[in-house]
């Protein structure tokens, strides 16, 4: 039987543990909302530029993409890695950088090889994996989830987009967690770059089509909205990894919040169990003593 | 007529309005009542909004594209 005051000391240190995993799963369900919040911002304007962009593609024909959707041998691959910049997320990051390393051995192998396949990553976890690995980091930028704004998400999608352009990449493959619900994250890889064709909605609108004016006309128009389209693309993926990040981590805080007392509870019990066996054995000897005394 | 206008993070401005005044990326342009259908880019510049009480309100945009229909415009600002 465990030593009384070895079991007492447990029992301090995880109710301590239980206090700071249930703080810290409070903590990330408010962060959560706010994630959450930010997306619900975003879709009035993603879904408008959708709705406007689908007014415009039928009209506009393959040129649509134009610098963005030129269809290369992917020589030179990019890898977006978008983590969190804190761990205690379950498998949160772990499942990014299980992507990273597949497309590093399996889809880009050749290219991984032969030292083409460079990184940007978005959050200190997944730069800590590509340091520690040695890998091709050009840029990370891990101070964007400090403070997640459109305006600061910019730069990096231009570099990304003007790497493209510059022939300095030939494919951009993102990586990040896809926000589901609270409770479920989906590990994704996307390519950003270049533009798939069926990326850009053709849909039925056409057939409602209205009598717009364009000014200047359509295809500047649609040259002003595809980067337009891609940052948005981009700045989702940061929000959705954002919220995704905080669900995680409010699912692990919460099941280690559950475990913490389920070892209070067993650890009461053989503290108990412990106790009650030194007063059975304390009577026994008195009992002893007095029997001992008397004959 | 109604205006709305919408950056990624947050909605600008919603209201009705009388003018609007936006930078064209050909050179600026008003919007007035019952405009006809209209796309249009934006360049970087000031979108001047007179709202129905004559007040008026600047928004600094960095570049955009501007939906007219049905008396409803909306600014995707950025």
């Amino acid at each position: 039987m465990a030593n009384l005051k070895e079991v007492r000391n447990r029992i301090v240190s995880v109710t301590s543990t239980q206090q700071i995993t249930s703080a810290m799963k409070m903590v990330s369900a408010a962060k959560l909302r706010r994630a959450q919040d930010a997306i619900v911002q975003m879709r009035p304007y993603a879904e408008k530029l959708r709705d406007i962009l689908g007014n415009l593609s039928g009209s506009v024909d393959a040129s649509e993409g134009g610098a963005y959707s030129v269809q290369r041998e992917p020589k030179k691959v990019l890898i977006v890695a978008i983590t969190s910049n804190r761990g205690l997320a379950g498998a949160f990051n772990t499942n990014v950088l299980k992507i990273v390393r597949q497309l590093t051995t399996e889809k880009y192998a050749n290219q991984f090889n032969s030292g083409n396949v460079s990184f940007i990553t978005v959050g200190k976890k997944a730069t800590d994996y590509i340091t520690k690995n040695k890998l091709n980091l050009l840029s990370s930028h891990n101070e964007l989830f400090d403070k997640l704004t459109f305006s600061l998400a910019t730069p990096v999608v231009q570099r990304i987009m003007d790497g493209f352009v510059n022939k300095e990449f030939d494919r951009v493959e993102l990586v990040y967690n896809q926000f589901k619900n609270a409770a479920v994250q989906i590990p994704t890889e996307e390519q950003f770059l270049p533009v798939l064709p069926n990326e850009l909605p053709k849909n039925a609108k056409k057939a409602v089509s209205t009598d717009y004016i364009f000014e200047p006309n359509q295809a500047t128009i649609v040259t002003e909205l595809i980067p337009k389209s891609l940052k948005v693309q981009f700045y989702k993926a940061l929000l959705d990894s954002h919220a995704a990040e905080h669900g995680a981590r409010m699912t692990a805080m919460n099941k280690a919040t559950d475990n913490a007392k389920d070892l209070i509870k067993e650890l009461k019990l053989s503290y108990n169990k412990a106790r009650q066996a030194a007063i059975t054995n304390e009577i026994l000897e008195i009992v002893g003593g007095a029997e001992a005394l008397n004959g | 007529m109604h205006l709305e206008i919408i950056t990624p993070d947050k909605k600008l401005f919603e209201d009705e309005v009388q003018y609007i005044s936006l930078p064209g990326i050909d050179g600026g342009f008003g919007i007035l009542d019952k405009h006809a259908p209209l796309i249009s880019a934006l360049k970087k510049g000031t979108v001047q909004v007179t709202d129905k009480l004559s007040a008026k309100h600047n928004f600094e945009i960095n570049g955009g594209v501007v939906e007219v229909l049905n008396n409803k415009v909306v600014v995707l600002a950025e």
